[in-house]
C-alpha cells in the first residue's frame, strides 16, 4: 500500500526529525473487507475479551490484519486457515503470528502483516487475545483471496516472473535468470534503462535499473538532477531476500498503471542495483569470490564490485539509499534498520535518516503491520560506526540512508516459518514493502532531504570541527512500547579516536598515490589515485606529491582513508597544517601551498602560477586573483571583492562562500570546477573550462547574471 | 496495484497437515480435530512411487509444488539439490567442489540442512570453505556420501556404513528415519534423484572443528 502524498498520514514533520508519541492513525484502512463465510456463532453477541473489528487488507505478498485491542491483552495470536471460495477449510489452521506490544509504536491500533503464504491463495483469519498467557475467544473470522504474483500474466511485461516466483520460493533467481529477466524488462519498458555499472571479479555484469516516467533521463548527470534514490539489494551473496524484492519491484515500476507510483517516477529516478555481488550470490558466500566482505570495503574500494558502486554514486549522485541484508537473529523485529552513525557524518544527514526510519518506517509499519526496529536492538555488538560499511560510507557522502535487515528466521512471532518457502516469502515481501515505502518517503520528503544534503555539503566543505576516526552517534531507545529492548551499542569514540584540530589537507607521495598496491584481487588492483578518483575527490598536484584538501564535500571520509591514525586507512598521508590562522594585513601573495583557516586577510590575495590556495572559513577584504594556479579551494569564506580564477591546472572548488563581487572561473584544465552553495552578489561567469563547472545539485544564489558554462549553476 | 490471480502462482492446495508434523518441536502447529490425516510423516506417494520420510518433509515442496519429490526423481542429484530449499549451502558446496558428476552415480547423499551448516561453521569459516579451501570442503562432502543408492531402511539394515571419505558411521533406526553416528538424524529421507538417494540430515558429519559463533559480532551465518 503506497502512501498517497496528499493524505494526512503522509504529512511529515518538517525540518529536523522529532520523535512524537502521538502515534499513528490508520485511517487509511478504507478498503477493508467484509467478513465472509462466518460461522453462525460469529453473529452472536461478543464473548468476554473476544477480539472485535478484525479487518484484512491484502498487500503484495502479505495481508494486513487490524483489530480493536482487548483491555489487558498481553499478546495476540493470529491463526490462518486455507479455505475454498465457499469458505470451507482446505487445510489445517495454523498459528502464523504472535503480536507483541513491542511490534509497533501505537498499541491502540494493533496490526499484523501476515506473510509467507503462496500469493493468490484464499485464506480465513481470526485473532485472539491472550491475557498473561491465557487464550481468550477468537474473533469472528474474515476471509479473502490474497493478491497473486504482481502483474497480469497476459499483459506484456506485467506477465514476467522471476525464477523465485515461478518456483514458489523453492529456488532463488539465479544469475542467468536474472539477466534474462532484466533484459526483458529493459526491452519491454520505456521507463527502464539497464546500465552495466561494472563487472565482478569473475566478470559477471553488475546491472542497475534506471527507472523514470515516462522515460529515465539519458545520462548520469541528467539523472543526478532528478534527486534519485537507490536500493542496493544484495551485497552478501548468502542474503538474497532483498534481491528478489528488487527484481519484483523493478517489474512493478516498469509496468504499473498506478498513478501515484507514476507520479513519483515522473519527479525522480529510482536506481535499483539487484546484485552487486553476483559471484558471492552464485557461490552462496557472504563475501565476493575472493572472500572479501564487500560491506567492509565501500571506503577502501579494494574490490571491483564496491568500486563500481562508489563510482555510480559519484556519477548518479543519489540523495537517499537503502542497503538490503538478512539478519540471523530470530528474536528481533521483522525489519531492523539503522542510519549512518559515524560521527563524521553531518548531523542533518543523520537526523534525516533517523526521520526516514523512526518518523516514517515505524509509523507506516505500525499501520501496515510490519515491525521495523533498530538494528542491534538485541545487544549484539553490531551496527557500529565502521566507515567501510555502506550505511556509513553513504552517510559520509551526504546520502540519507538506512541499512535494512530481514530477520532470517521466523522466530517466536512468526511460528509457521519452518517451511523454507514461507520464510523466504515473508522476508522478500517485507523488503518489497520497505522499498515501496522508501520511494514514497523520498517523494514526500525530497525537499527536506535535498536541504539536508546541501547543508551537509556546505558543512563538510567548510572543514570545521573535530575529526572522529571511529565512533558513532548514539541511537536512543525509542519510547516504550516500541521497539522493545535495547538500542544498539553506544559505540562512542574513545579519546584516541578523536583529532581535535583538523589538518588542512593530506599530502601523499608519488609512491603512495600512484604506486602499485597489493590489496585487491590480482589483475584488478587499483592505485590510490584511481580510488580517490572513484570517490570523486579533488586532488592537487604539488611539488613532491599530491595534496588532498579536507575542504570538500566528503571531508568526513578523507581522514578515514588518509590519516596515519585511521582505523582502516588507505595510505598514511602527511598532515598539512594551516599556514595562516590569524589576521594578515596587506597584500598576500601565494607561492607553493597556502592554507588559510579562519584567517582574516585585509588586502588583495594573489595566487602565483603553480601555487595552491586553500581557504576554509574566515574573510578576505580585497580581490582574489589566481592565474595558472595548481589548485584553488575556497570554502565557507566571506570575500569582499572580485574572485578571478583563471587557467587553473588542477581542481577548482568554491563551496558555501559569500562573495560580494563578480566571480569568474575561466580556462580551468582539470576536473570540472565545483561551484556549490555560494552566495554571489554580482555576476558569475565561466568560460573555456575543459570540463563545465558543476554544482552537484546545490544551487548558488547569484544576484547578477550567470554566463556561459555557469548559466545554470 | 491490484492483481489478478496468476495460474503460475497457484499451487495445488496443500494436503492437510499430518499429525507427525508435531515432531517439529520448534514449530507451533495447531492441528484441530477432523483435519489431520493421522499420517506417519511419510508424504504421499508420487507418480513414480516417490515417498519421502521425516518430520521436515511436511515443510518442503510437496504435492504438485515445484520441487516436489516426484519431480526430482529423474533429475541428476546436482540438479535435484537445487530444488530442496533447505540445502542451499550443501548445494553450493557441491558446485564449489565440482562434485556434481560424482553424484550422478549410484550414491547415497547425506545432505545437511542450512541450519546444520550454520550451527557448525562460522560465517567466515563457511566462506573460506566455499571460496578457498575447496579441497577440504570436498573431503567434508565425501564424508556425506556412501557408495550405493541406499534407502533409509537400507541404511538402518546395514547398521554400519563407510563414507566415500572412509569414515565408518553407525546407523540406527529412529522411527521411520535413521540416526547417523552420535547425533545426526534424517529429517527428510528417501528423495530419489537419478541413480542417487538423498537423505536430508540435521547435523554436519565429518571431523572438521566446530566454529559457529566465533564471528566477531556473533551474527550467525544464514
Amino acid at each position: 500500500m503506497l502512501c498517497v502524498p496528499s493524505h494526512p498520514s503522509c504529512l511529515e514533520i518538517p525540518l529536523r526529525y522529532r520523535r512524537t508519541t502521538a502515534g499513528v492513525f490508520s485511517a487509511l484502512l478504507a478498503v477493508t473487507l467484509a467478513a465472509t463465510a462466518q460461522p453462525a456463532r460469529a453473529t452472536t453477541a461478543a464473548e468476554p475479551n473476544q477480539v472485535q473489528g478484525l479487518t484484512v487488507v491484502p498487500g503484495d505478498g502479505y495481508a494486513t490484519l487490524a483489530w480493536t485491542p482487548v483491555d489487558g491483552a498481553t499478546d495476540y495470536q493470529i491463526e490462518r486457515t486455507p479455505v475454498a471460495e465457499d469458505g470451507t477449510a482446505t487445510g489445517a489452521p495454523v498459528i502464523v503470528g504472535v503480536w507483541r506490544p513491542n511490534r509497533q509504536i501505537n498499541n491502540s491500533e494493533p496490526t499484523f502483516a501476515d506473510a509467507g503464504f503462496a500469493p493468490g491463495n484464499r485464506f480465513q483469519w481470526w485473532v485472539r487475545a491472550r491475557l498473561d498467557g491465557t487464550a481468550q475467544p477468537y474473533s469472528a473470522p474474515v476471509s479473502d483471496i490474497t493478491r497473486g504474483h504482481w502483474g497480469d500474466p497476459d499483459v506484456p511485461g506485467q506477465g514476467l516472473r522471476t525464477q523465485w516466483e515461478t518456483t514458489l520460493g523453492a529456488q532463488y533467481t539465479d544469475d542467468v535468470d536474472e539477466y534474462a529477466y532484466t533484459s526483458a524488462i529493459d526491452e519491454l519498458s520505456d521507463r527502464v534503462r539497464v546500465v552495466e555499472i561494472g563487472r565482478t571479479v569473475q566478470d559477471r555484469p553488475i546491472n542497475m535499473f534506471v527507472i523514470g516516467h515516462p522515460t529515465p533521463p539519458a545520462t548520469p548527470e541528467a539523472v543526478a538532477a532528478t534527486n534519485p534514490l537507490v536500493v542496493n539489494c544484495n551485497v552478501h551473496g548468502n542474503e538474497p531476500g532483498d534481491r528478489e524484492a528488487c527484481l519484483i519491484m523493478a517489474r512493478q515500476l516498469a509496468f504499473t498503471d498506478d498513478p501515484t507510483t507514476l507520479g513519483l517516477l515522473s519527479r525522480t529516478t529510482m536506481l535499483i542495483v539487484p546484485t552487486i555481488n553476483g559471484d558471492g550470490r552464485a557461490a552462496n558466500s557472504r563475501g565476493n569470490s575472493t572472500g572479501q566482505d564487500l560491506n567492509r570495503d565501500y571506503s577502501l574500494i579494494r574490490q571491483p564490485e564496491t568500486q563500481a558502486f562508489v563510482e555510480m554514486v559519484r556519477d548518479y549522485r543519489p540523495i537517499a539509499s537503502y542497503d538490503g541484508h538478512e539478519y540471523g537473529n530470530s528474536n528481533t523485529g521483522d525489519l531492523p534498520m539503522l542510519p549512518p552513525r559515524h560521527q563524521n557524518v553531518a548531523q542533518g544527514i543523520f537526523d534525516q535518516s533517523q526521520h526516514m526510519i523512526e518518523g516514517h518506517m515505524y509509523t507506516q509499519g505500525a499501520q501496515d503491520g510490519w515491525w521495523a526496529c533498530p538494528y542491534g536492538c538485541t545487544g549484539a555488538n553490531i551496527g557500529l560506526g565502521e566507515e567501510t560499511i555502506l550505511r556509513n560510507t553513504l552517510g559520509l557522502k551526504n546520502v540519507v540512508n538506512s541499512l535494512l535487515e530481514l530477520r532470517s528466521s521466523g522466530g517466536p512471532t512468526r511460528p509457521d516459518e519452518g517451511n523454507t518457502a514461507n520464510n523466504r516469502r515473508r522476508k522478500t515481501y517485507s523488503a518489497l514493502w520497505t522499498f515501496h515505502q522508501f520511494l514514497a518517503y523520498h517523494g514526500a520528503n525530497v525537499g527536506a532531504i535535498t536541504a539536508a544534503r546541501a547543508e551537509a555539503i556546505r558543512f563538510q566543505s567548510a572543514n570545521t570541527g573535530r575529526i572522529v576516526f571511529r565512533g558513532s552517534r548514539p541511537i536512543e531507545a525509542y519510547p516504550a512500547p516500541h521497539p522493545g529492548d535495547t538500542p544498539p551499542p553506544l559505540d562512542a569514540p574513545s579519546a584516541d579516536q578523536i583529532l581535535a584540530q583538523p589538518p588542512c589537507a593530506y599530502k601523499l607521495t608519488e609512491e603512495q598515490y600512484h604506486g602499485a598496491r597489493t590489496d585487491g584481487p590480482a589483475g584488478r588492483r587499483t592505485t590510490v589515485a584511481e580510488r580517490l578518483a572513484a570517490h570523486g575527490w579533488r586532488v592537487v598536484k604539488v611539488a613532491g606529491g599530491y595534496l588532498v584538501p579536507l575542504s570538500q564535500p566528503e571531508r568526513g571520509l578523507v581522514p578515514l582513508l588518509l590519516d596515519e591514525q585511521a582505523a582502516e586507512g588507505l595510505a598514511a598521508g602527511e598532515r598539512i597544517a594551516p599556514t595562516l590562522t590569524g589576521t594578515h594585513n596587506g597584500p598576500l601573495t601565494v607561492t607553493g601551498v597556502a592554507c588559510l583557516a579562519d584567517a582574516t586577510v585585509r588586502g588583495p590575495v594573489r595566487v602565483r602560477p603553480g601555487a595552491t590556495l586553500i581557504v576554509n572559513g574566515g574573510s578576505i577584504n580585497g580581490p582574489v586573483d589566481a592565474g595558472g594556479a595548481a589548485g584553488f579551494v575556497l570554502t565557507a569564506s566571506t570575500v569582499n571583492g572580485p574572485v578571478n580564477v583563471t587557467g587553473t591546472t588542477g581542481p577548482v572548488l568554491l563551496v558555501g562562500n559569500r562573495i560580494s563581487g563578480p566571480v569568474n572561473v575561466v580556462n580551468s584544465a582539470g576536473v570540472a570546477p565545483l561551484l556549490a552553495g555560494n552566495t554571489v552578489n554580482g555576476p558569475l561567469g565561466c568560460t573555456g573550462n575543459t570540463a563545465a563547472p558543476v554544482n552537484i545539485e546545490v544551487a548558488n544564489a547569484v544576484s547578477g547574471p550567470r554566463f556561459n558554462q555557469c548559466a545554470r549553476l | 496495484m491490484t492483481d489478478t490471480d496468476s495460474a503460475t502462482a497457484r499451487p495445488a492446495l496443500r494436503r492437510t497437515l499430518p499429525i507427525a508434523g508435531a515432531a517439529l518441536a520448534a514449530v507451533l502447529l495447531v492441528v484441530v480435530g477432523g483435519t489431520a490425516d493421522g499420517g506417519t510423516g511419510a508424504a504421499e506417494a508420487g507418480p513414480t512411487g516417490t515417498t519421502v520420510t521425516g518430520p521436515l518433509c511436511d515443510l518442503l515442496p510437496a504435492g504438485a509444488e515445484p520441487g516436489n519429490p516426484a519431480s526430482l526423481a529423474d533429475q541428476p542429484a546436482g540438479e535435484a539439490l537445487r530444488w530442496i530449499p533447505v540445502l542451499t549451502t550443501f548445494e553450493a558446496a557441491v558446485r564449489a567442489t565440482g562434485l556434481a558428476e560424482e553424484l550422478t552415480r549410484e550414491v547415497t547423499i547425506l545432505a545437511p540442512t542450512d541450519d546444520a551448516f550454520a550451527g557448525k561453521f562460522s560465517r567466515t569459516n563457511l566462506d573460506e570453505l566455499l571460496l578457498r579451501d575447496t579441497d577440504e570442503l570436498r573431503g567434508l562432502l565425501r564424508d556425506h556420501l556412501v557408495a550405493g543408492a541406499l534407502p533409509v531402511a537400507g541404511l538402518v539394515a546395514a547398521g554400519t556404513v563407510t563414507t566415500v571419505a572412509g569414515t565408518r558411521l553407525t546407523v540406527t533406526g529412529v522411527g521411520p528415519g535413521a540416526r547417523l553416528g552420535d547425533q545426526a538424524e534424517t529429517v527428510c529421507a528417501d528423495y530419489r534423484a537419478g541413480a542417487a538417494r538423498i537423505h536430508v540430515i540435521n547435523e554436519v558429519l565429518g571431523d572438521l572443528p566446530t566454529t559457529a559463533g566465533q564471528d566477531d559480532d556473533g551474527h550467525p551465518a544464514h
